[in-house]
């Protein structure tokens, strides 16, 4: 919270200094040996878990992923119980049916063209999303409407959230992440700032915006942290990008997350 | 190999001895001042030539100087640039006491008062790394918004790169922004930005003097491993009253200064504040309404003079910056410096000063809004107590003394109301203890040969109260123990080795050589480029060793055409030790385990600076070139080898020139090149969480395009009076209005989301302005 607070401040002097402008260039990337990327999530409940196999492409490719479709995947929990995960649909996406229960630890062992990648994930105790709302932020005259959710967060226990938030269906390009450092058993609003760029189109009346709120593990946290910390670039470049750190070993992308799942949406009015 | 360090000591106290005993050897010293002002002439050349030689010094901080030789006749020669030179001649047949009073002249008649010059003190001085800002000269240099500015001119000087387009931080030599100890009369500011780093917290109408020592520290100097800014305010006038100032387009300043007790004390006092956010009160613009966005600094300064051997200063610094959007946030930071100094001179050859400085930064960060209200402060204060003492002897001035800080900081103490969603948190203050003792000597031991040694002992020591964790590469505690107030947790002793020489083929050229150390004990966590107003101070630890840095040097330096040019080409090797970075998803505001957060690594630097000046003639300026490399090694990043530096930048060019045309008028245009900062691009990409991810693979292997801007600007002096000078200074900054790289963004392509695009953003077009500046 309080980086965002880095965030407005630079965005409040950017308002009266920067005539920023902006022009696409071309740059000098070499082509990259593709790197196997691996998605996992499991969530509370009787649900599909889904663990996603892809390989990460040059930069200067097209945004689409090759599908890896010879994975072996199992899924196990401390007790022993097993899952084989398989692909239905879409190549690469191996679904299986799981009753995801908080505080058990699953563990994902992948294993394409003869090599492993193990991560194991804990699913924290769910935290109830008690409503969303829409917040306004004012610039002087100019308003702005900003999705906030509110909720209680449990007290003397770590929470970390992660949030992602929909816009007429459409999942926006912005990574939230928080914990409950500063927080802990307070009733909490977290609002999830969004500015309308390129990416991302500024909300409006008759909207209809989605919240929806994951409690995740510590190292989960850190992975979604880092990606969130890097997309916000600020003057001056902001931090130097690096990978997240990753939960899968073995020298996988991606992550492996057993988390709660809990959701609201509302019509902007 | 600690016990080697004693001897340059035992050397040092035969040389007293042995200087007491000279025979027939008298002294002439004084101090050396404007004659309009009063002010001090810091490092005016002083020389005597006659019946037993020739003996040359330089005043001291303090306007002081001391020379000696054997009895007889004399001509006491003074020298300072902008001033006519003056000559006495003096019989020497027992000590005498000189003070002298240099008569300012134009740039115009400067060419012809040439003849007995010796301002060659860059030739002939065994300082290296060592470049001196003319004051005169910030009045033309162009710079953005028309505010003159130290900071910002110090980076068109070779060896030192801007953090950034319009940003006040910079870095030295290879060196991060937090290795540069930035001095104001003594005092440490740690913050030395305003406004995010668009202007510096040197308001140039109150400084006298600046220092910047790129390598080759004097041992007086310690504390941080790039280099020492030694910026000194102006004293005020001790014989008339003044007002000078100046209204531009975003900021006003105005001066004071006077006599206390004519040509005993003076006072000065200088503020300024800049005023966009109330001009932009009045705007339409909605979106700008209602926002804050200033800072205000105030100098003053105060000395007295109780009789030829005891003089006392005070000084002191106060400034703020405010940013805040109404009902939503607000965030102020600033620095507070108090001075005060006490000169006595003992007898005609040992002058003395001791200091007591206080000086602290802190900021208070707030979130207004109802559910989510908190304010953040936290702050870094220091007290210092120095005692430095110079004796002036015939071939050697030795320097020595003494220094201890007590530093204390509060990483953050969070406060908020009932309703809001944060917790109350303080975390643990913790409280540092710097101590040095340091001796050198300038020895001319030829006519051709000179040394400036010394060694300075640092020691630090981290003390209690409070719960001391110690964490594994993982970041997890081993162990954990309480220590009780004023108890040493840890403590940290290095000898620091300072050398330099000087050999003069002639009277023109020189070649130099230095080699220092220095080490560091408080530092910054920043992974940025720019300085934040919320960087997070840590002090050395039981975790965090102290930064090392060793460096060696050498150079060749020309003078030609009588001192009209000066040249300078210098070559540095430095290395790094215990250097700091945090891990990918750090948390490092308000986390009472942040040194969990940390990595250690070390670096590397090197390369070659070239600097052609001229001095004077209607046209002056100079050509600066770097070529450089900065590299860091940390385990676990870029799989344990050396990377590129962020600051790391190849070319490095800048011109200055200024011209002047008449009386009226004067020109002037600065011209920068560089090459682009190290920055790591992504190598490939993937998606997760259904967004576009970038893959990457060697830190900051890629550069941005290079920074190319050219800064123009004119200063008419309007017709004088006795009483009343005026000039304006219009100036257009970036007059080519090129688009300068500030940062690349990458992201989906908006028409084609099946491609992504790299995107620059540049931050400042061309940008004119105008000031008015009198004087009366």
């Amino acid at each position: 919270m309080l980086k965002r607070i880095t965030y407005l401040s630079l965005a409040a002097a950017g308002s009266f200094f920067f005539s920023s402008c902006e022009k696409v260039i071309d740059v000098d990337i070499k082509e990259s040996p593709s790197q196997l990327v691996i998605e996992g999530n499991i969530r509370d409940g009787d649900t599909d878990g889904m663990i996603k196999v892809t390989r990460s492409v040059s930069y200067t490719d097209p945004n689409s992923y090759p599908a890896v479709t010879d994975a072996e995947i199992i899924v196990t929990d401390k007790a022993g119980f097993t899952w084989h995960p398989q692909q239905r649909d879409v190549p690469g996406e191996y679904y299986f049916r799981i009753e995801g229960h908080p505080g058990e630890t699953y563990t994902m062992n992948v294993k394409v063209d003869g090599k492993e990648y193990i991560a194991k994930s804990t699913m924290p105790q769910p935290v109830q999303l008690d409503s969303i709302g829409i917040t306004l932020l004012t610039f002087g005259n100019e308003e702005r409407k900003v999705v906030a959710a509110y909720f209680k967060d449990p007290k003397g226990v770590q929470n970390q959230y992660r949030y992602q938030l929909y816009v007429n269906g459409k999942l926006t390009k912005r990574v939230y992440a928080n914990d409950d450092r500063l927080t802990d058993g307070n009733d909490i609003k977290e609002q999830l700032f969004y500015q309308d760029d390129e990416d991302n189109e500024e909300i409006n009346e008759g909207d209809v915006v989605q919240v929806q709120m994951q409690c995740i593990d510590r190292p989960v946290f850190k992975y979604w942290l880092t990606l969130a910390d890097q997309s916000q670039n600020g003057p001056g470049g902001g931090v130097t990008p690096g990978n997240p750190p990753s939960n899968i070993s073995g020298g996988a992308l991606g992550y492996f997350s057993a988390h709660t799942l809990r959701m609201e949406s509302l019509t902007v009015k | 190999m600690q016990k080697r360090h004693f001897y340059p000591l035992l050397l040092l106290l035969s040389l007293f001895i042995s200087s007491a005993f000279a025979q027939n050897r008298y002294t002439v010293s004084g101090t050396i001042r404007d004659a309009a002002s009063g002010e001090t002439l810091i490092g005016a050349t002083v020389r005597i030539q006659g019946a037993g030689g020739q003996s040359a010094g330089a005043a001291n901080a303090y306007g002081f100087y001391s020379l000696t030789n054997t009895a007889g006749d004399y001509t006491v020669t003074v020298s300072f640039t902008g001033y006519q030179t003056y000559t006495k001649n003096i019989t020497l047949n027992g000590d005498i006491k000189l003070n002298i009073e240099l008569q300012g002249g134009s740039e115009l008649q400067e060419v012809v008062i040439t003849a007995t010059d010796r301002k060659d003190e860059n030739v002939r001085s065994p300082q290296m790394g060592l470049d001196k800002l003319n004051m005169k000269d910030l009045d033309n240099i162009p710079v953005i918004f028309g505010e003159k500015d130290v900071l910002k001119t110090i980076q068109l000087l070779p060896g030192v790169k801007s953090g950034g387009e319009g940003t006040t931080g910079f870095f030295v030599r290879g060196g991060a922004a937090d290795q540069n100890l930035i001095l104001l009369d003594e005092a440490v500011v740690y913050n030395s930005s305003h406004l995010l780093g668009f202007f510096s917290t040197f308001n140039a109408d109150a400084i006298k003097d600046v220092g910047l020592y790129k390598g080759g520290m004097p041992a007086q100097y310690g504390g941080r491993l790039s280099s020492v800014l030694d910026v000194k305010m102006q004293d005020g006038n001790n014989k008339e009253f003044g007002v000078e100032g100046g209204i531009g387009l975003i900021a006003s300043r105005i001066k004071v200064e006077g006599p206390i007790v004519k040509n005993r004390g003076s006072f000065m006092l200088s503020a300024r504040r800049t005023y966009i956010d109330l001009l932009l009160q009045a705007s339409p613009d909605s979106a700008i309404k209602g926002n804050t966005l200033n800072f205000y600094d105030i100098n003053a300064k105060a000395n007295y003079k109780f009789d030829d051997k005891n003089t006392i200063y005070l000084s002191g610094y106060f400034g703020r910056d405010n940013i805040g959007i109404k009902n939503l946030f607000a965030n102020d930071w600033g620095n507070t410096t108090l001075t005060v100094r006490l000169n006595h001179v003992f007898n005609n050859r040992l002058f003395s000063n001791t200091s007591f400085i206080f000086n602290k930064y802190n900021y208070s960060i707030s979130l207004l809004d109802e559910d989510n209200n908190v304010t953040a402060t936290s702050l870094i204060r220091d007290f210092n107590l120095k005692e430095d003492l110079q004796y002036f002897s015939d071939k050697h001035t030795v320097r020595f003394g003494a220094q201890a800080t007590h530093h204390r900081i509060a990483p953050s103490d969070i406060t908020t109301d009932g309703k809001s969603s944060f917790n109350p948190l303080s975390i643990d203050n913790r409280y540092g203890l710097e101590i040095a003792a340091y001796i050198s000597d300038e020895w001319k031991v030829t006519d051709r040969l000179s040394f400036l040694y010394g060694l300075r002992m640092s020691g630090f020591s981290l003390l209690g109260p409070g719960t001391f964790n110690t964490y594994d590469a993982d970041g997890e505690v081993t162990s954990s123990k309480n220590y009780r107030s004023g108890q040493f947790v840890k403590s940290y002793f290095y000898p620091e080795p300072r050398f330099s020489a000087s050999y003069n083929l002639n009277d023109e050229n020189s070649i130099k050589a230095s080699y220092n150390r220095n080490t560091q004990n408080i530092h910054i966590l920043t992974n940025a480029n720019t300085s934040s107003p919320t960087d997070q101070y840590v002090m050395s630890s039981n975790n965090i060793k102290p930064e090392i840095a060793d460096q060696v040097a050498a150079g060749y330096f020309k003078n030609a055409d009588n001192n009209t040019f000066e040249f300078s080409a210098e070559l540095y090797y430095k290395w790094m030790q215990n250097q700091i970075d945090y891990k990918n998803g750090a948390q490092l505001i308000a986390n009472a385990n942040v040194e969990s957060e940390l990595l250690y690594g070390k670096g590397r630097a090197y390369g070659l600076e070239l600097y052609a000046k001229k001095t004077k003639g209607r046209l002056t300026g100079w050509i600066s070139y770097t070529l450089s490399k900065t590299e860091r090694q940390f385990d676990g990043i870029n799989n344990g080898s050396y990377y590129p530096a962020r600051q790391d930048r190849t070319h490095d060019l800048a011109l200055v020139g200024i011209f002047n045309l008449n009386k009226r008028w004067s020109l002037s245009a600065n011209y920068i090149y560089n090459t682009g900062n190290a920055v790591t691009y992504p190598a490939g990409k993937y998606n997760v969480g259904g967004l576009t991810t970038y893959y990457y693979t060697d830190r900051n292997a890629n550069r941005m395009p290079h920074t190319e801007r050219l800064d123009i600007s004119a200063t008419i002096k309007a017709k004088e009076t006795k009483k009343f000078k005026s000039s304006w200074s219009i100036s257009i900054y970036n007059a080519l209005n090129r688009k300068n790289p500030y940062a690349i963004q990458f992201r989906d392509k908006e028409n084609d989301p099946t491609r992504t695009e790299a995107v620059q953003i540049a931050l400042f077009g061309i940008i004119p302005s105008v000031t008015w500046n009198f004087s009366f």
